[in-house]
């Protein structure tokens, strides 16, 4: 394309002739006159101190003209050659019998030259060379023309070259008018050119990136081994199969890709059971029920995680977790959906092993308590051999460490088996205003031995919410238990029981140690402790607001607190309030 | 603990793996005034005392080496001759499915561990009188 562009530069660009070939005519012409003028033994040679002169300034002008060619840039100073030609033809014409020299039809090479020039007064300055030229050897001789004709030549022949000027002159301007034009044209050209050189350089560029995108995009899916990564379009027609879904289901994609659906490698039941649970019309709206259950969340436009049997070709199976998201165009709308899934078959049995693991541990602790339990209770209740009252105290002692040690051991079990998602709730109509008492009057020894205040303050309408009692007495106990440890001698508990439109809310507020900002965030992590609780030397394992948490979270309620450090602590517990049936 | 009077001691098979356990249910046992007739470590001997004492009560745990407390306990009730045989099971699975599952299995009691041997024998006693009371009534109706 540059190439071109420059072939149409060179050919349109067409600079003045330099003025070493401008003179060329003149010189030619000059050596030609005078070679006729020795040949032909009829021209005389008038004045030869003219034609001297002449010979010099020709040979001047030429010598000029040469100069001037040789410049870089040719200046109004160039010119000067063919005025200085003009000199040197008046001088010869007069050195050579004047009006009917031979070196007079000359004059008109130099005017030609003169009158070229852009603008009309170069018509002016030729006419006046051309007078100057023909009118020399009056000037010279300091006389005037003698008859008619010599007036003629001296007028009609400069207004004769000036007509021709100024034509000379026209058609040159126009030439430059035309050159101008075209050298615009090619300008333009040029700028077309470079904008397209441009543009097409941005495309190439646009294009080298959206192929390293697709090569990363590629790489990526290629990396991917251990999930599949499977993409259809609307209908679940199979369009991406990675190398994932090739080890996970034991085909390539030249044997899924445009030829298999996505549901040919799900479990019928499962996508059969999950459609009745979408409540779908059988085969009314939906074209395939499975694929849509398959796609329900993703349809809606959200990504959606759920555990789907894969099924292979020779018709073994593995539990697979899969995460479901459409795939959208670049307006957004979805055109398909994409299915990345994991292999969980390892993930189940190390969870079944898990709580293998955790009824064995709770079997195996609890019967040694049992042990420890009843034999302190048998020797407690020897009526034959009756302890002592120091012997009693050991015993308590005893008794209340292995009870702390059967509590434990409870509150492992229900935090493997709120992870492990078994976490049964005995549901009915619960009065909280009965779990709250209850929790508060069970805590007031403790809250007595401790010297810390405990305050009750409930509304005189029963709050009621839908819930298990046990669960939700043991999430109000854990609450006031905490307060009460993290409370100083001297300071007060407050636990009280409100309603606002929707929700029941039990508050536990206390003016103990508080729970430094940063760690709050932590407060529901198993095991986790304060570090105030660490500190102040508070016992405990971390457990009990874990399983507050459970506790409220299964009861679709929520746990919030506030705390300050050295000013005290808020646990809020906000419990959907039962609705009454409008017939009820 | 007082003993209940009873017309005719009640026999009792128990059966625990963990001998300290065993021997704290038999005091419990002893202590009700009930006759303990067989004490068995594992699930096998037990069902062979049950089969070869006949017993008015049973006092199993559930976790046993051999056959589980359950499995005796649906094999029993399978069988019309253990018809009067009253069933407690003892276990250290604490939540509702498993008390469900013994209940299921026709135990008349299931009590969790740990257990208090007072309370075990004052429940074994309340057993054995409502199965006589139960036992009175179907004789003089028959």
């Amino acid at each position: 394309m540059t190439s071109l562009y420059n072939a149409i530069k060179e050919r349109v660009a067409v600079d003045a002739p330099s003025p070493a070939l401008k003179q060329m005519p003149t010189t030619v012409a000059f050596l030609v006159a005078v070679l006729l003028s020795i040949l032909l033994p009829r021209t005389l040679v008038s004045e030869p101190l003219a034609i001297a002169g002449g010979v010099v300034m020709i040979a001047l002008a030429t010598g000029l003209a040469f100069y001037y060619g040789s410049r870089a840039r040719v200046t109004r100073w160039a010119l000067m050659v063919p005025g200085v030609s003009l000199v040197a033809i008046a001088l010869l014409r007069e050195g050579s019998n004047g009006t009917g020299s031979i070196f007079s039809a000359l004059i008109i090479l130099p005017i030609l030259w003169i009158a070229a020039e852009n603008g009309r007064r170069w018509v002016v300055v030729s006419i006046v060379g051309t007078s100057v030229a023909l009118m020399l050897p009056y000037v010279i001789e300091w006389r005037t023309p003698v008859d008619a004709g010599e007036w003629i030549r001296g007028v009609f022949s400069p207004a004769v070259f000036g007509i021709a000027a100024a034509v000379v002159n026209e058609l040159s301007r126009q030439g430059r008018r035309q050159l101008d034009s075209i050298q615009r044209l090619a300008h333009e050209g040029e700028s077309l050119l470079v904008q397209s050189l441009s543009v097409a350089a941005r495309l190439k560029e646009n294009e080298l990136q959206l192929h390293a995108a697709d090569r990363l995009t590629r790489s990526v899916l290629d990396a991917v081994t251990e999930q599949s990564v499977i993409g259809t379009d609307l209908t679940g027609l199979i369009d991406v199969w990675n190398p994932g879904a090739a080890a996970m289901l034991g085909l390539s994609p030249k044997d899924t890709q445009g030829k298999r659906f996505i549901f040919e490698f799900h479990l019928e039941s499962e996508l059969e059971t999950r459609a009745r649970e979408l409540s779908y019309p059988a085969g009314a709206t939906v074209l395939n029920p499975g694929f849509s259950a398959l796609v329900e969340s993703a349809r809606l436009g959200r990504a959606e995680v759920r555990e789907w049997t894969y099924v292979r070709e020779d018709a073994s199976s593995l539990s697979v977790s899969i995460a479901v998201t459409p795939r959208l165009d670049e307006e957004g709308a979805t055109m398909g959906y994409l299915f990345v899934a994991t292999d969980v078959t390892q993930a189940l049995e190390v969870a079944k092993l898990k709580d293998e693991f955790v009824g064995l541990i709770s079997h195996e602790l609890r019967t040694p308590l049992s042990s420890i339990l009843g034999y302190l209770e048998l020797m407690r209740d020897d009526e034959e051999s009756p302890l002592s009252g120091e012997q009693l105290q050991y015993l308590g002692v005893a008794e209340r460490n292995a009870h702390r040690l059967l509590r434990l051991v409870g509150d492992l079990l229900f935090t493997a088996q709120v992870s492990s998602g078994k976490f049964p709730l005995d549901i009915s109509q619960v009065s909280l205003t009965e779990v709250v008492s209850a929790a508060v009057l069970s805590a007031r020894p403790v809250a007595n031995a401790a010297g810390v205040t405990l305050v009750l303050d409930c509304p005189v309408e029963p709050i009621s919410v839908r819930g298990d009692t046990v669960r939700l007495g043991q999430g109000c106990d854990n609450l006031i238990s905490n307060a009460l440890k993290f409370t100083p001698r001297g300071g007060t508990v407050t636990v009280s029981l409100s309603s606002s439109q929707d929700d029941a809310i039990i508050t536990v507020r206390d003016t103990g140690i508080g729970i430094p900002a940063s760690e709050l965030d932590q407060l529901y992590a198993r095991f986790f402790r304060a570090s105030t609780a660490t500190r102040n030397a508070v016992p405990g394992v971390g457990l009990g607001l874990t399983i507050t948490k459970a506790i409220v979270t299964a009861h679709e309620g929520e746990l919030d607190v506030e705390s300050e450090e050295g000013v005290g602590t808020a646990f809020i517990m906000s419990l959907p309030l039962a609705k009454v049936s409008v017939g009820a | 603990m007082i003993a209940a009077e009873f017309p005719v001691r009640s026999r009792v098979v128990i059966a625990d793996d963990d001998p300290d356990i065993r021997a704290l249910i038999s005091i419990a046992v002893n202590r009700a005034g009930l006759d303990l007739v067989a004490a068995t470590e594992d699930g096998y001997s037990a069902w062979s005392a049950i089969q070869e004492h006949k017993p008015d009560l049973a006092v199993l745990d559930v976790s046993m080496p051999g056959m589980t407390g359950l499995e005796i306990c649906a094999r029993a009730r399978a069988d019309e001759s253990f018809a009067d045989t009253r069933i407690v099971l003892l276990s250290a699975g604490v939540d509702e499915a498993a008390r469900n599952a013994g209940l299921l299995a026709g135990a008349n009691e299931f009590i969790a561990k740990p257990f208090s041997p007072r309370e075990l024998g004052t429940r074994l006693t309340e057993l054995m009188l409502a199965g006589s009371r139960q036992q009175t009534l179907d004789n003089g109706s028959a």
